[in-house]
């Protein structure tokens, strides 16, 4: 049964996370020197801290020694960590994932006892995902309806050399880049084929590059990794298609997550300064204009949670897929669409409440419009997915030998 | 209508064009992307425009200016503003306080302010209304006297002793000459109770504060003034003491300050959206996906179709008004069409970047531009700005 009541454990973790957050994250996330700057580095700290709470290993599995939270849970957490700095929240949220998908999923048994020791014993043991490339253009476009034509999937490469592989190539994009100890690389293997590898951080050849904070296309994407004839271990092969993620359209909504608590931060910032400031012989909010925008803030915040949170609980029961409980349709990616655009428009009406004051950059308002629009922009975009939802609907189904044609 | 330009408009508008794209938008970026907002003026290009007349552009000709008729005006700003919103408003902001000097000052005044400012390039105006607490208050003022700015005047002999404070105000760190609304009476509501006064930069007990780090616009300075027992003599008086709102109530076919500043945000909105539908036209006809160009794409077209169909109404609102003020034909249209183009420029810039960042390209310009447009929030299109220019309709 669909049932949005939170269980103690998931109101009892989002409090502790919100405490913390109040207390420790937004005191450092809202220095005016740190909203000035072209570069904003990743709260290290509180991410220790964070770390020591649990929430780095808030999906692994209780066995593999986490916390076994499901998907709704971490979706919470997110948006609660988001809500004070959306680069933490991403990489926590990263990092628990993968660590789900490695630990309890992918790694084979002497994999996972090289990799799990010093990952629960190191609380600042990061794992990151080294998937996306800059000059890869992603989106449907063309290939909408249609045989995708592709080549290799990834310019960089993994080629056998003896008894491992050498990967060559660079990403972009990388969340947690600045401080991942172990990188998760996607990479091309001849023809059509894809290899995923395990590469420790301090493997020859591998170098980070730190991007500056107002070029990101993503949140916590602090970084490029570069890989120049980097030698990895055959026992490092992860798999050939490594599904890291479920099904497209039904994944964990936990960019989305991200996005909601971006929005929450506007829209609480803009409700106090309703309350306190004073023009026209009363509180902005008594305003009817003042009003009626602060309700339509909450009303995007609101709805695009019902449809994060319906994705999320999907997620930890794709059943309900099958017993036709929910609609047969991607609901995270439905989910994707409606918020970033809602919570973009929130976050500039929220804005909009503070007059000049929402856009200088020593004022936290200017920063969740910016926030709000990586998140607009993140992937391969709205119009990539709404062409993705569009081919859901008409149940297309792009033929396995689309490699094939597309050689042709 | 006729919506011909004659050949003098034409000959402003295409000098106008010529120096926006060779001298201001190679710098547009650079200067926009310096991190210390103090540093991104540069007073070259000022000068440069200057001596072509873009300082003095609505300064009567009678008084030494160009004299240009507002159609002109609005055709420069959005030629300038093509390559950077910012410097195109730098130069407008001039226009602006000299449509009000032309408007509101004695003669004597007038030859003493417009003669300097006519002969020196660098010779920047501004004008300070806005202060930490009064904000919408001085746009739509209630009647309890306590509303509003508070910046107090008060007369000694020949002398007003002004002390206070204004903040948000356009070019306070490099104007020379400003325009100050001061409570003469702080018992009176804010329209009875205000005056304006003429403010040199060097008045003694004057000084400028913070300069304010915006997101957008960067190039444009805004800053804080402050003012402690500056002392300005009574001569530099504007109107009647307690009547600084003369100018837009009394103005008659006067367009100085609000009217003009309508259509200045309206027509430097149009030169973005130029700008924002050239660049989303030129990648969509450029870049490939799989070996064909973006534009084969519905969904790029579509976009490009919105881009356009915005922009080409906002520019018909915008030439309209400018035609409008023109013919002292007065009507609410201006503040309207401020409004609506808080709506296109927002829509028009959000999609280029959208176009950019759905081709996988991280475009500085088109974030820049974006940037600049969320200015438009808070000076064109916030809801004190809506009810105002409907306060119009019912008057």
């Amino acid at each position: 049964m669909y049932n949005l009541h939170l269980s103690p454990e998931q109101l009892q973790i989002r409090d502790t996370v919100r405490d913390f957050v109040a207390e420790v994250i937004k005191p450092l996330a809202l220095k005016p020197e740190r909203l000035e700057a072209r570069v904003r580095p990743l709260l290290v700290e509180a991410l220790d801290q964070a770390a020591e709470m649990g929430l780095r290993t808030l999906a692994l599995s209780e066995e593999q020694g986490g916390a076994g939270a499901d998907n709704l849970t971490c979706c919470i957490v997110t948006e609660e960590f988001a809500a004070g700095d959306p680069d933490v929240a991403a990489v926590l949220a990263q990092t628990s994932t993968l660590a789900q998908a490695l630990f309890d999923r992918l790694m084979t048994a002497e994999q996972r006892a090289r990799f799990l020791p010093p990952f629960l014993a190191e609380q600042r043991y990061h794992l990151a995902l080294a998937e996306h490339e800059a000059d890869r253009h992603a989106a449907l476009g063309i290939n909408y309806h249609r045989p995708q034509a592709s080549g290799a999937p990834f310019k960089t490469t993994a080629v056998r050399a003896g008894d491992g592989w050498v990967v060559s190539g660079s990403k972009d994009g990388v969340v947690g880049a600045s401080l991942a100890t172990l990188f998760v690389v996607r990479a091309s293997v001849g023809e059509g084929g894809v290899a995923t590898l395990l590469v420790p951080r301090d493997t020859p050849g591998l170098s980070v590059t730190e991007t500056e904070t107002a070029t990101r296309t993503r949140h916590g994407a602090c970084g490029a990794v570069a890989f120049d004839d980097c030698r990895v271990p055959a026992e490092n092969f992860l798999g050939a298609e490594s599904p890291l993620a479920a099904d497209a359209g039904r994944h964990i909504p936990q960019d989305q997550a991200l996005n909601l608590g971006i929005g929450r931060a506007a829209y609480e910032a803009a409700l106090d300064y309703a309350q306190l400031r004073t023009q026209g012989g009363r509180p902005i909010i008594e305003h009817q204009a003042i009003g009626a925008k602060l309700a339509e803030i909450a009303i995007r915040l609101e709805v695009a949670r019902a449809a994060i949170w319906q994705a999320a609980w999907a997620s930890d029961h794709p059943d309900a897929f099958a017993d036709r409980s929910l609609p047969d349709l991607p609901l995270a990616t439905i989910a994707a669409v409606f918020a970033s655009e809602a919570i973009y428009r929130a976050a500039k009406d929220a804005a909009e409440c503070f007059g000049a004051m929402g856009v200088m950059r020593d004022m936290p308002l200017q920063q969740y419009v910016h926030d709000a629009l990586v998140c607009l922009h993140s992937g391969a975009g709205n119009t990539d997915a709404k062409l993705r939802i569009a081919e859901a609907l008409a149940r297309y189904r792009r033929p396995a030998s689309a490699v094939v044609l597309a050689a042709e | 209508m006729d919506f011909t330009l004659s050949n003098e408009q034409r000959s402003w508008q295409m000098t106008a064009r010529k120096f926006a794209e060779e001298e201001i938008r190679p710098i547009s970026l650079e200067r926009d992307e310096i991190a210390d907002p103090r540093e991104t003026f540069d007073w070259e290009i000022i000068k440069k425009g200057s001596k072509l007349g873009f300082r003095t552009l609505a300064v009567p000709k009678e008084w030494g200016g160009h004299g240009t008729d507002f159609v002109t005006q609005a055709l420069v700003m959005a030629e300038l503003a093509k390559a950077d919103s910012a410097i195109s408003k730098t130069f407008s902001q001039c226009w602006k306080w000299s449509h009000l000097i032309a408007a509101a000052c004695s003669e004597e005044q007038k030859r003493r302010f417009l003669k300097p400012f006519l002969e020196d390039d660098t010779f920047l105006l501004g004008k300070g209304i806005s202060e930490p607490s009064a904000g919408s208050d001085n746009r739509l003022p209630p009647d309890d006297p306590k509303a509003g700015l508070k910046l107090r005047a008060e007369r000694h002999g020949d002398e007003w002793i002004l002390n206070g404070e204004k903040c948000f105000i356009a070019n306070a760190s490099v104007g020379k000459l400003f325009f100050i609304d001061a409570r003469t009476d702080p018992n009176a509501p804010l329209r009875q109770g205000t005056t304006m006064f003429l403010v040199p930069r060097d008045t003694p007990g004057f000084r400028i504060g913070k300069v304010f780090n915006k997101d957008g616009w960067r190039f444009y300075q805004n800053g804080e003034m402050i003012f402690e027992n500056a002392r300005v003599p009574h001569a530099n008086v504007v109107g009647p003491v307690n009547g600084s709102d003369m100018k837009t109530h009394q103005a008659g076919d006067r367009t100085g300050g609000d009217l003009f500043g309508d259509l200045e945000l309206a027509a430097n909105a149009l030169g973005v959206c130029d700008d924002a539908c050239g660049m989303a036209l030129a990648l969509a006809r450029t870049k490939k996906q799989g070996g064909r160009v973006l534009f084969e794409q519905q969904a790029v077209q579509l976009k490009l179709n919105r881009m356009h169909l915005l922009t080409e109404a906002l520019r018909s609102f915008v030439m309209r008004v400018a035609w409008e003020h023109d013919h002292k034909v007065h009507s609410a249209n201006a503040g309207l069409a401020m409004n609506f183009s808080t709506d296109v420029i927002q829509e028009v810039t959000e999609l280029n970047l959208d176009l950019h960042a759905d081709a996988g390209v991280f475009d500085r310009r088109a974030d820049k531009l974006v940037r600049d447009a969320i200015i438009w929030s808070h000076l064109a299109g916030d809801s004190v700005q809506r009810m105002k220019a409907t306060r119009r309709l019912a008057r």
